[in-house]
């Protein structure tokens, strides 16, 4: 061992145990610290990776849809827009949309129903294929129960399972029913011709932006959504909760920084002697603040540990129990699913200094002034 | 002095070692889960979807992506959430749906 | 050893509570002497026993320690003068609460970067040989005065400094324990170790041991003793 690790080491014992003397103080201390890094890493970590997963998933989304908007507000399409898209060079296929809402109210949940765009996956006449989310808060217990949907008193609608979708895409087809053409159109009691909007698909994805400003020369009252608006969505929206997140711990960080500071700052009386004395007796401007460096070092950085570690566990094996409803969002369905796990290093560089520094400098700082001292105070 | 280092720098690296086999536990959970989430874009692709269904209770909602340009309470900072998914408040214990596929007496006496 | 050229220390320099606690003073201290500082409270002795232990440096004159003028350094440069001459028992011990007694005797050595086990060997025998062997691993709160005292001693001894500097070593203990000090003393002047101490306690400095007492009085040298 090198003498400079010596030192280090037999500063780092004295930190510790001058802490060992506020044992419970110390300790209460590190583990309400863990705890704010722990809500932070907790929201950076569900929230990447979800945004994560929206942007591989949704990345096969149709690179346009076309809505027909009216007074502002979406509505249905008509067919014949389909021939006027596809005659657009550029466009690859043109497929109209059938989907709608349905409020279930036996279990007070909306469904989303909904024709596949691919023809083989089309169930057959008075089947549907179900989302992950529908047998389960129906309560179907065996894979052939039919459903029944109830659009008003005395109305019955009969649906026999087609299949269910997969319990692994649950995050994009929980509350999916799928089903035919014909039987969607008689359910919503929808005219023939007209869609709930429109599917473009384009060849090259460098021409999405000449297809967009072509089709809205043709339909200048429609809406066009492109994927990449869908995707961006998906990252505003899980940023803006993440946000949410940290803009509050971030006000208990800031918190938890001025009590660090007036903790500091108002060293004690005590304190100032204990570093009078160290002084005194041949301690360093510099071994002083480095004894203290490692006291704010050592809490900040075991904090970081503790809260990043278990924030971790937290939402990849408990499914981020704690507060999965402000980061997802709750609903009557929603979804069972098991997130991907996914460290951003960014985030986490990012989560270290804007936890341990402030901490660690709050620290050092108000130290200063006593390390600086005479060291014959103590003599007076 | 009393060597409390020893102990709390184990600890340190306890820590330190954790987080690194939580970021060996993500690389290698990667694979599974990048072969899954290509099962769930097949599954965006064919239905031809555009959203999560991650809240389910309204239009603007559940489509985030397909809301209407001027539907109100929308995901803004000035809306603070969807409503009424994903409130800071708890979702009602009752009024959520009847239970059963039941009719009212004067349905019964039809 | 150590030698004063005209120091004058003053406090709050050049506001309206500006004190002068040293008014000129020349001094040598011998090699391997005992010197003691006597005189009233407030006459200078503290001072001046901080300023030859590079502890506080001069308003204006020189101090010399083995010939280096020490006066004009920095204070990283004096730090470390400080911790290879002296040692220091302070009048009230200063022994830092809620450490152990070998723990206390150990700081001074803890910014060093020296081997911990050599360090903590020479310190269990310093406390062995003041007595304080059972009392390694008590904290210092739970000493009597003299057991601080002499743990104050092992403390200052843990870097063997050639310099101790003792200020009122004597000024919280009874007469027996006050002869038992000057023992010890004896012992480290045995070792070949200078000693420079304050006291007012005639006890000390009419002891046969002293080889010099320097009178102090508002902050200059009074008429020499013998």
């Amino acid at each position: 061992m090198t003498p400079w690790v010596r030192r280090q080491q037999a500063l780092a014992d004295y930190t510790l145990a001058a802490m060992a003397r506020r044992r419970v103080k110390n300790i209460g201390l590190l583990l309400i610290y863990a705890l704010v890094i722990f809500v932070i890493a907790s929201a950076t970590l569900f929230s990447t990776a979800l945004r994560h997963e929206a942007e591989i998933v949704l990345a096969e989304a149709p690179e346009l849809i076309v809505q027909n908007l009216v007074m502002g507000r979406h509505d249905m399409i008509s067919a014949e827009i389909i021939e006027e898209l596809e005659a657009i060079r550029g466009v690859g296929g043109v497929t109209g949309r059938l989907w709608g809402y349905f409020y279930d109210r036996v279990n007070g949940a909306n469904y989303t129903l909904m024709v596949p765009l691919d023809p083989k996956m089309v169930p057959p006449a008075g089947q549907a294929l179900f989302g992950e989310a529908l047998p389960r808060t129906r309560g179907l217990g065996w894979d052939t129960a039919p459903l029944f949907l109830s659009r008003y008193p005395g109305d019955l609608f009969r649906l026999d399972p087609a299949g269910r979708l997969s319990h692994e895409s649950a995050l994009v087809s929980a509350d999916l029913i799928l089903l035919g053409e014909e039987d969607f159109r008689a359910f919503f009691d929808l005219p023939p011709a007209v869609y709930t909007d429109i599917a473009v698909s384009i060849r090259n994805s460098r021409e999405i932006d000449t297809i967009v400003a072509k089709a809205g020369k043709l339909l200048p009252n429609a809406r066009l959504v492109t994927r990449d608006e869908i995707s961006r969505t998906y990252q505003k929206l899980f940023y803006w909760r993440e946000g949410i997140m940290v803009a509050m711990a971030g006000a208990s960080v800031l918190a938890f920084a001025i009590f660090a500071a007036e903790k500091a700052s108002g060293l004690s009386a005590e304190e100032t002697r204990e570093i009078g004395i160290l002084k005194a007796i041949g301690w360093d401007t510099r071994d002083v603040i480095a004894m203290k460096l490692w006291e704010g070092g050592l809490i900040s950085l075991g904090a970081f540990l503790f809260g990043t570690g278990l924030a971790y566990l937290h939402v990849f094996a408990f499914d981020a129990a704690l507060f999965a409803s402000v980061l997802k969002g709750w609903s009557v369905i929603y979804p069972d699913f098991r997130l991907t796990p996914m460290i951003d290093g960014v985030q986490l560089t990012a989560l270290f200094f804007l936890t341990v520094l402030p901490y660690t400098a709050a620290t050092i700082v108000p130290i200063w002034r006593a390390a600086t001292a005479d060291p014959d105070q103590v003599m007076r | 002095m009393t060597r409390r280092s020893p102990l709390v720098f184990g600890l340190i690296g306890a820590g330190c070692a954790l987080l690194a086999l939580e970021a060996m536990h993500s690389k290698l959970m990667t694979p599974a889960g990048a072969a899954r989430m290509a099962r769930s874009a097949e599954l965006v692709r064919r239905a031809g979807l555009t959203d999560l269904a991650l809240f389910t209770e309204a239009r603007f909602a559940r489509n985030p992506a397909l809301a209407d340009l001027h539907t109100a309470f929308q995901d803004s900072p000035l809306s603070f959430e969807h409503f009424p998914s994903g409130t800071f408040a708890p979702r009602p214990a009752a009024g959520f749906g009847q239970g059963t596929l039941r009719f009212g007496t004067e349905e019964d006496a039809r | 050893m150590i030698s004063l050229h005209a120091v004058r220390k003053l406090y709050n320099e050049g506001r309206p509570s500006e004190v002068t606690a040293l008014g000129g003073i020349d001094l040598e201290i011998a090699r391997d002497a005992l010197t003691v500082f006597r005189g009233p409270s407030g006459s200078g002795k503290t001072t001046l026993l901080s300023v030859i232990s590079c502890m506080a440096r001069p308003s204006s004159g020189r101090v010399f320690v083995d010939g280096r003028n020490v006066s004009g350094l920095p204070e990283s440069f004096l730090t470390q003068e400080r911790r290879r001459t002296f040692g220091f028992v302070f009048q009230r011990f200063n022994l830092i609460r809620g450490l152990t007694v070998l723990e206390n005797v150990l700081l001074p050595a803890a910014p060093l970067g020296r081997a911990p086990r050599d360090d903590a060997e020479r310190a269990t025998a310093r406390l062995e040989a003041l007595g304080l062997g059972p009392k390694a691993h008590v904290l210092v709160e739970q000493l009597s005065g003299g057991e601080a005292q002499r743990t104050a001693i092992a403390r200052a001894l843990i870097n063997d400094p050639p310099v101790l500097i003792a200020d009122e070593p004597t000024a919280n203990l009874d007469t027996e324990l006050a002869m038992r000090f000057l023992d010890i003393v004896a012992g480290l002047r045995a070792e070949g170790r200078t000693v420079v101490m304050t006291s007012h306690d005639p006890r000390i400095w009419q002891a046969a041991l002293v080889d010099r007492v320097v009178a102090l009085r508002d902050g200059r040298l009074d008429e020499e003793q013998p």
